[in-house]
């Protein structure tokens, strides 16, 4: 039946992952949007950039915590850097070089903000400061590429097993030969991303800020339609593969993970955000409660969505 | 398998290599080291075997699977091969799977360690010391021929009993196949029962759209 090699520990990984690129990618572009500087303060950049790293460095913990050997014997751990027909050894590249510059920008981003910091680095290092904005725009800019080869990479590594697990290496279109589930992962990363830094952090800190960022309210609804579409191919696709495929989709349909799916998934990921954002549109404004509502909705459904797939993962029949 | 006859002197010459062999870490790495010796005597390193499961003739009795945990020394519930039930009620028959060994190995490719390689005869083998247990193998491999060795934390798979398949012997699963529903030999003789099995087009790969190209095992299945 399901593979029984990965479990939650992976699904979790591949949800941190998600939501860390996904809140990079929203403070990246908040920076080199210029966006950042509508205002003295910008959470959804200190937000984004601080909690990048650390959610990214404990999904990739998980990661380790996961393997066998490789958790008894650490050291085997940079044999995985090795062999670059394995999209686990481009994941590690990925993360080695995105999880640093992600900290590097948090940093940059907090000592900003914060007055302890910033008086030990204008004491330390003045040219820190001096040139802040260039520092940020280039881990910005750079970081940017890394968070989204983050997003797409958990999608590859699971949709790369090939036809053993049908439902996860399922094409866009049957014409189209890319997996879908990179294509899934990122819209997910970044909706999720969305959520975190604006929904949630950003209507906290300055309920404001929604009336600024009118665009956001769209943005969410643009999101919610392609995962719908995403979402929904997926599973046309494996119901027509039939075979493992389709037992896959019947399991998340009306199988076992039914509830989590129509309930975790749909209503709270999808349904809910687009009626709190097309209402947000028609009256103007967010209320405290929509914005954060609306946010926590969606990130809990990218990490039920990760689960969902994870436990669907029929092998192909014998 | 047809016997291979071993001179004397041929036989000292690969005794002499195996220190050597295996101290450039060549053949066998991470195996048993009684493994590991019995694979560097070889005396054909362009061996290529062939193991032919005739479907029509196994009745599912699980001897293959008991001899190869009794001779990997498995614990209970976990083998390298395994029984899959076919057919329905009326007509039940038996797909006995386990590694295929195959050319385009997806497990092998998908190893981030490259502990998963190549023997020089087209065996896939597992270096235990590369491997980190990440399992992404196992989900690779279609044929769901790999196993978790959850004490150690690596990987564990057949490897054709390929000590004793280097000496002209059978591996444990072909000796213990009473209704001998297993075939083993050399494909690359030309006059063994398995390449004229195979060039006959009666034994054929298991699930050849998997595009994995299985070297090793071929499959004699009734009505295709």
């Amino acid at each position: 039946m399901v593979q029984t090699a990965w479990g939650w520990l992976i699904a979790i990984y591949l949800f941190l992952g998600g939501l860390g690129a996904g809140s990079f990618m929203m403070a990246a572009f908040f920076e080199l949007s210029g966006w950042r500087y509508r205002s003295n303060f910008c959470p959804v950049a200190l937000v984004g950039a601080t909690v990048s790293g650390p959610l990214v460095a404990l999904g990739s913990a998980l990661l380790i915590f996961d393997l066998g050997a490789g958790r008894m014997q650490p050291w085997r751990i940079f044999y995985m850097f090795t062999h670059f027909s394995s999209v686990m050894t481009w994941g590690i590249w990925i993360l080695t070089i995105f999880i640093p510059l992600a900290l590097v920008y948090g940093f940059l981003e907090l000592m900003e903000s914060e007055a302890f910091l910033k008086g030990f680095v204008a004491a330390r290092a003045p040219w820190l400061l001096r040139n802040a904005r260039t520092y940020r725009r280039w881990v910005a800019a750079v970081g940017g590429v890394f968070a989204v080869a983050t997003a797409v990479y958990t999608g590859v590594l699971i949709s790369d097993v090939g036809p053993a697990i049908p439902l996860w290496s399922q094409p866009v279109l049957p014409f189209v030969r890319i997996p879908m589930l990179p294509v899934l992962f990122l819209i997910s990363a970044v909706s999720t991303g969305m959520g975190l830094t604006f929904d949630i952090s950003a209507t906290i800190a300055d309920p404001e800020i929604q009336r600024r960022f009118r665009i956001m309210d769209l943005s969410h609804i643009f999101l919610i339609g392609l995962e719908n579409i995403a979402i929904g191919l997926l599973f046309i696709s494996a119901l027509s593969a039939g075979g493992a495929a389709a037992e896959s989709a019947k399991l998340v349909l009306y199988g076992p993970l039914a509830v989590v799916f129509w309930v975790g998934v749909v209503l709270v990921g999808l349904v809910f955000p687009f009626v709190v954002h097309a209402y947000a549109i028609g009256r103007g404004q967010h209320s405290l409660a929509s914005g954060v509502g609306s946010g926590v909705g969606i990130v809990i459904a990218g990490l039920l969505l990760r689960y969902m797939i994870v436990y669907a993962g029929i092998p192909a029949a014998l | 398998m047809s016997d291979t006859k071993v001179s004397r002197r041929t036989f000292l010459r690969y005794l002499l290599g195996t220190g050597a062999v295996a101290a450039a870490g060549g053949v066998g790495v991470g195996l048993a080291p009684a493994a590991q010796a019995a694979l560097a005597r070889t005396d054909a390193p362009k061996a290529r075997y062939a193991l032919i499961i005739d479907t029509t003739k196994c009745v599912g009795c699980g001897a293959c699977v008991h001899a190869c945990n009794i001779r990997n020394n498995l614990p209970e519930g976990r083998s390298y091969v395994h029984i899959v039930p076919k057919g329905d009620a009326k007509r039940p028959w038996f797909l006995p799977v386990q590694c295929q060994h195959c050319a385009d190995a997806p497990c092998a490719r998908v190893c981030p360690t490259r502990a998963t390689y190549h023997h020089e005869s087209g065996v896939v083998l597992i270096n235990e010391k590369l491997c980190v247990g990440c399992k992404y193998c196992a989900q690779a491999c279609p044929y769901q021929a790999r196993t978790y060795d959850e004490e150690r934390g690596v990987m564990d798979k057949c490897w054709l009993c390929l000590d004793w398949a280097s000496e002209g012997k059978d591996p444990a699963c072909v000796q213990s196949c009473v209704l001998g529903a297993r075939i083993f030999g050399r494909l690359d003789d030309p006059n063994s029962e398995v390449a004229q099995l195979v060039a006959s087009g009666k034994a054929k790969p298991l699930h050849p759209e998997f595009g994995t190209h299985p070297a090793v095992l071929h499959y004699i299945i009734e009505g295709e």
